[in-house]
C-alpha cells in the first residue's frame, strides 16, 4: 500500500467552502508496518466529526505500527446495513465494521466475542445501557460487539423555541436551560404535543415527524409505541399486535397526529427531517444534534432558536427513540487482535471524550459513567441546546421493535413495518381493524426462516 | 435477421478433399471466432439465470431445498400482488406515452427544414445520453419535499403544491414521469428514422385522393411503420419492465411500498433484507412476462426476415 | 424529403390554401418542439444553475431558477476532491477496459455469424438477441452469490473490486453490440467476399482488411455505445461495490455525495454534471455515429 503523508491532505475548513466538508476523505491510509487493518465506520452527520476519529485511529496505527485503512459508510440508502449484508454473503471485507440497531445479533454466528473487552470497559467505566446490552448480547451470553462511540444516539424532540412559545407552550418552562426538567415537564405528553401540533399548522410552520421506513422515522414510532404499551410482537415470538390496546391507541393517536403534519413524511428519508428545520419551514422534527449543527453553519438565524429537550410522556411512561451503532469484528478477519486493540483504544476515556465533543454531543457513550461530559452544557446558541439531549430522568431508553426476537425484529425494523402500519390507517384509507390485519399478515410474512 | 444470413457463395481454387479441407478449417474458425462470446453468454448470463432458478427453490438461509416454497410464500402476500400490477402500470403506461411522445415529436422534427432538423434532433436526445442515475438525481432535486423547484413555481402562481415523492400517486406519476422523459427521445430517434423511409408518393397519392393529415398519418404513415413501432415497443417493454435505477434513485420502492417494481423489491428483499432466496424468486417473475414479449419481437423479426 | 414537398407544394402555389396549410403546419411544429425542448432540457440547465450555487444560496431558497452569485466552488472542490477523482478514474478504467473487451468479443463473433455458416450459428444468433431479454436485474442476485462463493472458496476477492465490472459489464455490451456488427457485416456485398478470397486471403484477412475498415461507422456507433452503457450502469455497482475508493461516479454519487449534510446539493449537481459530461461530449461529437448505431440495430439486419 502507498503510503500518503499526513500533511498532504487538504484542510477546507471556510464556511465559504463549508460544502466541500460534504466532500470529505471517506478513505485514508497511513505508513505500513506489521499487520493492516480495515475499517468501516459510520460517516458522521455533524460536519467535522470523522476527523476526530479519524485523528485517533491514526495516532494508534503509528502507535501499533499497523496499517489502517477507513472507511467511513454512510447511512444514507442503507449503505452501511448493505455493506454488512454483503460482507456477510462474502465473508470477506473490513476487519472491524459497523452495524446498527439488531444487525449484529442477526449476525451473530460470525461476529467475534467481545466478553474481555466489555468487561474491561464496565470496569472502567461503569455499568452498560441495559438496552445495550440487550442489543449486543447473543445467545449463548457471549457479547458480539461493543456499542460504537460514533452514531450512538437517540431522537428525542429537537423543536423552534420561538414557534412553540408563540402558541403556548414554553418549553424553558418544562426544560430550563441548564437544569433538571421541571414539574411542568409533567404535562408535557402526546396531547399536549398534538394541541400544539394543530395551533403550529394553523401558524403555517406544521411539525414533521417522518414516517416513511428509514431510522429516523421507524426509531421514534417505535418509542411511541412503546409509551402506550404496545407490542407487537412478543419475547417468545408470537404475533400479539392485534389484542394489545397499546397498538390500537397509538394508532388513533396517529390518526390525529398525521393530519397536523405536512403529507410528505411518509416519504421522508433520513435527510428530510434536516432540511424540513433547517430551511425554517418546520417548528419540531425528533432528530439527535446533526440539524442543528448543520443549522449553525448554515442558517444561524433558525439554528439559535434550536432546543432539544425530553420526549412526551404517554400513558406508559417516557421513552427515548434509541439508534446504537454497534462496532464489531468478523469471525473471518484476519487481524482480530488488532481490531480489537483499536477498539478498546476509541473507548478510552478521554477519547471518547474528544468525539463527543467532536460530534457536539451527538454521541451517547453507552456507559454510564461517560454520561457527564461538558460538552452537553457547552454547546450554543441557544444556551443548553442539546442539554437536554442525553437521557435521563423519567426517560428511558427504548429500541423499537422491542422486545420481539431478533430475526422478526430485525426484518420489522429494516422494512419500516411500523410506519406502514401508521400510513395504511392513515394515508391509505383503512380503518385501524384493517391495518391489523394487514399488520398481523405482515409480520408472519416475516416469520420466515 | 441472424436466422437469414447470407451464404458465402465464393468457391477456393482448391477442389476435392482440399475443399472439404478448406470448409473443415471455416467452421472451426468460425467456431473459434465465436467461442468468446458463447463463453461469456454461458458463463455470466444462462449459467447465473438457472443458478437463480436454484436460489429461488431454497429456504433464506439457503440450507435447505423448499421447493416451491418460496413462490406459495409470494402469492401469499398482498405486497407481491401489488408489485406485479405496479410493475405493469408502470412499464405499460411509461412504454405507451414514449411511444406516442416520440411518434408525435419525429413527426415535428420531420416537418422542420432539413437543415435544421439536425440541431433539434441533438437536443431532443440529451436525456437520453446522460446516464439516467444522474439525471434521476436531477429530478429527485426537482422533486424534493422542502426544496422543490416545480412546487416553487407552483407556490407563486397560486397553484397548491405537489407532494411528488409522497403521494401515492404522484410518487407513482413521477416515476413514470421520469422513466418517459429518458426513453421517448429513443423512441423518436427511431421513428425519425423510420418516417424518412416512408415513399413521399403515398403521401401524395393520399393527399390526391383528399385525405387531411390524420388520414395520411393512419393510411400511410403507420401500416408502413408497423415494424418499427411493434420493435421498439415490445423492446421497451422488456427494458422498462427490468427498470432499477429510477425507482430506486426517487423513492427506493416507497410511499409504503406503492412504487416498488420487481426489480427495486428483489433488491430490497434480496440483498437489504438479507433473503436471497426470496429476492431470486421475485426477480423470477420478470421472465414470464418478458419471454412472451421476445416470443412476439421474434414472430414480428422472422415475419420481416422472410418479408425482405 | 422535405425539401422536394416544398418545392412541389411551391408549384402549387395557385391554390394558397396548399401553402398556408404547409406554413401552419410548420408553426405548429415549432411550437410544440419548443415545448419538447423544454422538457427534455430542463433537468440538465436545472442541474447547471444548481451547480453554479454556493451551499447558501441553496438553503436561503431564492428562486431556484436563477443564480444571483454564480460560484465555481462546487466544481473547484470536486476537482480537487481525491474521493470524486477516484470515482472518475474509475469509471473511465472500467469503459475503457470495457469497450475493448467489447470489440474483441463482439466483431469476430459477428464476423463469424454473418459470414460463415458452422454449427448452431442460427440458433446461436437467436441466443445472442435472447440474452438481451435476460435482465441484469435477474441476473444480479445469482451474480451476487456465485462471487460471493468464488470469494469463500477459491480466494479470489470479487466483492468489492471495481474489476468485477470489467468482467460482467460485457454481459450488458456484446449481445448488442453483436448484433449491430451483424447488421453491417451482412450489408457489405459478397463480391468483396469472392475478390478477396481469390487473391488468396484467408478470413481472418478479410475482416481485418475488408470488413473493419468498411464496417467503420458501425463500429464506431457499437464503441459509442459500450462505453455509454459502461458509464451509466448502476445497479451492478449499487449491489458490488461498497467501499468508497472503488465505486465508480453513478454509485460513487448516489450512495457517497448524498450525506447528511443537507447543502451539498449545489456540489451534487456539478457531479452530475461532471459525471455526465463523458457520454455527453461523444455525443456531441460523434452525434451522427450515435444516431446511426442505434438505428441500426432495429432497421439494418
Amino acid at each position: 500500500m502507498s503510503s500518503r503523508p499526513f500533511t498532504r491532505r487538504r484542510f477546507i475548513a471556510t464556511t465559504a467552502a463549508a460544502s466541500a466538508a460534504a466532500v470529505g476523505f471517506p478513505y485514508i491510509r497511513t505508513s505500513h508496518a506489521a499487520g493492516s487493518l480495515s475499517v468501516g465506520f459510520w460517516d458522521h452527520w455533524v460536519p467535522g466529526a470523522n476527523d476526530v476519529l479519524t485523528k485517533i485511529c491514526q495516532d494508534w496505527a503509528k502507535k501499533e505500527k499497523v496499517d489502517i485503512k477507513i472507511d467511513y459508510i454512510t447511512s444514507q440508502g442503507n449503505k452501511i446495513v448493505l455493506t454488512a449484508q454483503a460482507e456477510a454473503q462474502a465473508r470477506s471485507g473490513h476487519d472491524f465494521m459497523t452495524f446498527q440497531a439488531w444487525d449484529p445479533l442477526d449476525k451473530q454466528g460470525l461476529l467475534e466475542p467481545m466478553d474481555d473487552i466489555i468487561g474491561t470497559l464496565t470496569k472502567a467505566n461503569g455499568a452498560l445501557e441495559p438496552a445495550a446490552q440487550y442489543l449486543t448480547k447473543g445467545k449463548d451470553g457471549h457479547f458480539v460487539g461493543v456499542p460504537a462511540v460514533t452514531g450512538t444516539q437517540v431522537k428525542p424532540p429537537c423543536a423552534r423555541l420561538d414557534l412553540f412559545k408563540k402558541v403556548g407552550v414554553d418549553i424553558l418552562e418544562m426544560y430550563p436551560t441548564l437544569k433538571a426538567p421541571t414539574k411542568a415537564a409533567e404535562n408535557w405528553n402526546w396531547d399536549t404535543l398534538l394541541t400544539a401540533a394543530q395551533k403550529l399548522k394553523a401558524e403555517g410552520h406544521p411539525i414533521g415527524l417522518g414516517l416513511g421506513q428509514t431510522t429516523d422515522s421507524v426509531d421514534w414510532v417505535g418509542a411511541m409505541f412503546a409509551s402506550f404499551g404496545a407490542e407487537m410482537v412478543n419475547a417468545k415470538g408470537d404475533i400479539t399486535i392485534k389484542h394489545s390496546d397499546g397498538v390500537k391507541q397509538g394508532l388513533e393517536y396517529m390518526q390525529k397526529l398525521v393530519k397536523e403534519m405536512p403529507q410528505d413524511v411518509f416519504a421522508w428519508d433520513d435527510a428530510s427531517n434536516n432540511k424540513y428545520i433547517i430551511s425554517g419551514q418546520g417548528s419540531m422534527i425528533m432528530n439527535p444534534p446533526s440539524a442543528y449543527a448543520v443549522a449553525k453553519r448554515d442558517n444561524p438565524k433558525v439554528a439559535e432558536h434550536l432546543y432539544t429537550f425530553e420526549m412526551p410522556k404517554g400513558p406508559k411512561g417516557r421513552f427515548a427513540p434509541y439508534l446504537p451503532f454497534i462496532w464489531g469484528v468478523w469471525k473471518f478477519s484476519k487481524n482480530r487482535s488488532a481490531a480489537k486493540s483499536l477498539l478498546a483504544t476509541i473507548w478510552q476515556k478521554e477519547n471518547v471524550e474528544k468525539l463527543v465533543n467532536g460530534s457536539i454531543g451527538y454521541d451517547i457513550p453507552s456507559f454510564a459513567g461517560q454520561r457527564n461530559f461538558k460538552v452537553w452544557e457547552q454547546v450554543g446558541p441557544p444556551q443548553g441546546a442539546v442539554f437536554h439531549y442525553p437521557p435521563k430522568g423519567d426517560q428511558k431508553v427504548w429500541m423499537a421493535c422491542a422486545p420481539a426476537p431478533v430475526a422478526i425484529a430485525n426484518q420489522m425494523y429494516v422494512q419500516g413495518f411500523m410506519t406502514k402500519l401508521i400510513a395504511q390507517c392513515t394515508q391509505g384509507g383503512m380503518t385501524i381493524a384493517q391495518a391489523l390485519d394487514w399488520g398481523a399478515k405482515e409480520l408472519e410474512g416475516y416469520q420466515r426462516s | 435477421m441472424a436466422a437469414v444470413l447470407p451464404r458465402s457463395q465464393a468457391t477456393p481454387a482448391v477442389r476435392g478433399g482440399g475443399l472439404r479441407r478448406v470448409l473443415r478449417r471455416k467452421s472451426t474458425l468460425a467456431f473459434l471466432m465465436a467461442l468468446p462470446l458463447i463463453v461469456l453468454i454461458g458463463a455470466l448470463v444462462v449459467y447465473p439465470a438457472l443458478y437463480s432458478i436454484h436460489l429461488a427453490t431454497l429456504n433464506k438461509s439457503m440450507e435447505r431445498f423448499v421447493g416451491f416454497g418460496n413462490f406459495e410464500f409470494l402469492f401469499k402476500r398482498d405486497l407481491f400482488w401489488m408489485v406485479v400490477k405496479q410493475s405493469v402500470i408502470f412499464a405499460v403506461s411509461a412504454v405507451v406515452f414514449k411511444a406516442l411522445i416520440g411518434f408525435c415529436v419525429a413527426h415535428f422534427v420531420h416537418n422542420v427544414p432539413a437543415k435544421g432538423q439536425r440541431k433539434w434532433r441533438g437536443m431532443l436526445l440529451i436525456p437520453w445520453v446522460i446516464p439516467p442515475a444522474m439525471s434521476t438525481l436531477a429530478w429527485f432535486w426537482l422533486f424534493d419535499p422542502s426544496y422543490s423547484a416545480f412546487n416553487w413555481v407552483f407556490a407563486r402562481i397560486g397553484l397548491p403544491t405537489i407532494t411528488w415523492l409522497g403521494d401515492p400517486f404522484w410518487a407513482r406519476f413521477s416515476v413514470i414521469l421520469v422513466n418517459v422523459w429518458y426513453g421517448a427521445p429513443f423512441f423518436l430517434i427511431m421513428y425519425l428514422a423510420a418516417l424518412k423511409s416512408v415513399p413521399e408518393q403515398l403521401y401524395e397519392a393520399a393527399a390526391i385522393d383528399g385525405a387531411n393529415w390524420w388520414q395520411k398519418i393512419w393510411y400511410v404513415t403507420l401500416p408502413m411503420m408497423r415494424n418499427i413501432i411493434s420493435i421498439t415497443v415490445l423492446f421497451s417493454l422488456i427494458v422498462t419492465f427490468a427498470n432499477f435505477d429510477i425507482v430506486r434513485i426517487l423513492t427506493s420502492g416507497g410511499p409504503i411500498d406503492q412504487t416498488h417494481i420487481f426489480a427495486t423489491w428483489a433488491f430490497k428483499l434480496g440483498i437489504e433484507g438479507n433473503d436471497i432466496p426470496l429476492g431470486a424468486s421475485v426477480s423470477l417473475f420478470m421472465f414470464p412476462i418478458l419471454a412472451i414479449a421476445a416470443i412476439f419481437i421474434l414472430r414480428d423479426i422472422n415475419r420481416r426476415g422472410n418479408e425482405a | 424529403m422535405a425539401a422536394v414537398l416544398e418545392a412541389s407544394s411551391a408549384g402549387k402555389a395557385k391554390t394558397g390554401s396548399m401553402r398556408r396549410d404547409r406554413k401552419r403546419a410548420l408553426y405548429w411544429s415549432y411550437f410544440f418542439l419548443v415545448l419538447f425542448v423544454i422538457f427534455f432540457l430542463t433537468p440538465p440547465v436545472y442541474m447547471m444553475i444548481t451547480s453554479l450555487k454556493s451551499s447558501a444560496e441553496i438553503g436561503a431558497i431564492t428562486n431556484p431558477w436563477w443564480v444571483y452569485a454564480p460560484t465555481l466552488e462546487n466544481y473547484w472542490a470536486l476537482l480537487g476532491s481525491e474521493q470524486y477523482l477516484t470515482f472518475f478514474k474509475n469509471s473511465a478504467i472500467v469503459s475503457v477496459v470495457v469497450v475493448i473487451i467489447t470489440m474483441l468479443i463482439s466483431i469476430p463473433a459477428a464476423f463469424a455469424l454473418a459470414r460463415m455458416k458452422f454449427w448452431g450459428s442460427a440458433a446461436l444468433g437467436m441466443g445472442v438477441f435472447l440474452t438481451y431479454l435476460i435482465p441484469e436485474t435477474l441476473l444480479f442476485i445469482p451474480l451476487f452469490k456465485i462471487f460471493a462463493w468464488v470469494q469463500d472458496t477459491l480466494g479470489i476477492e470479487m466483492m468489492n473490486h471495481y474489476w468485477v465490472l470489467m468482467v460482467i459489464y460485457p454481459t450488458l455490451t456484446v449481445p448488442f453490440c453483436t448484433w449491430i456488427m451483424i447488421g453491417y457485416f451482412a450489408s457489405i456485398p459478397k463480391e468483396l467476399d469472392e475478390a478477396a478470397l481469390i487473391d488468396g486471403a484467408g478470413y481472418l484477412q478479410m475482416l481485418l482488411k475488408i470488413f473493419i475498415p468498411v464496417a467503420l461507422p458501425g463500429i464506431i456507433a457499437a464503441t459509442i455505445f459500450a462505453f455509454t452503457v459502461s458509464w451509466a450502469d448502476f445497479l451492478y455497482p449499487m449491489a458490488f461495490t461498497t467501499s468508497a475508493d472503488q465505486l465508480v461516479l453513478p454509485a460513487g454519487i448516489v450512495t457517497i455525495l448524498i450525506r447528511g449534510d443537507v447543502y451539498a446539493w449545489g456540489q451534487i449537481m456539478a457531479a452530475c454534471l461532471l459525471g455526465a459530461l463523458p457520454p455527453l461530449l461523444i455525443y456531441a461529437f460523434l452525434m451522427d455515429y450515435y444516431i446511426a448505431g442505434l438505428t441500426a440495430g432495429a432497421t439494418k439486419g
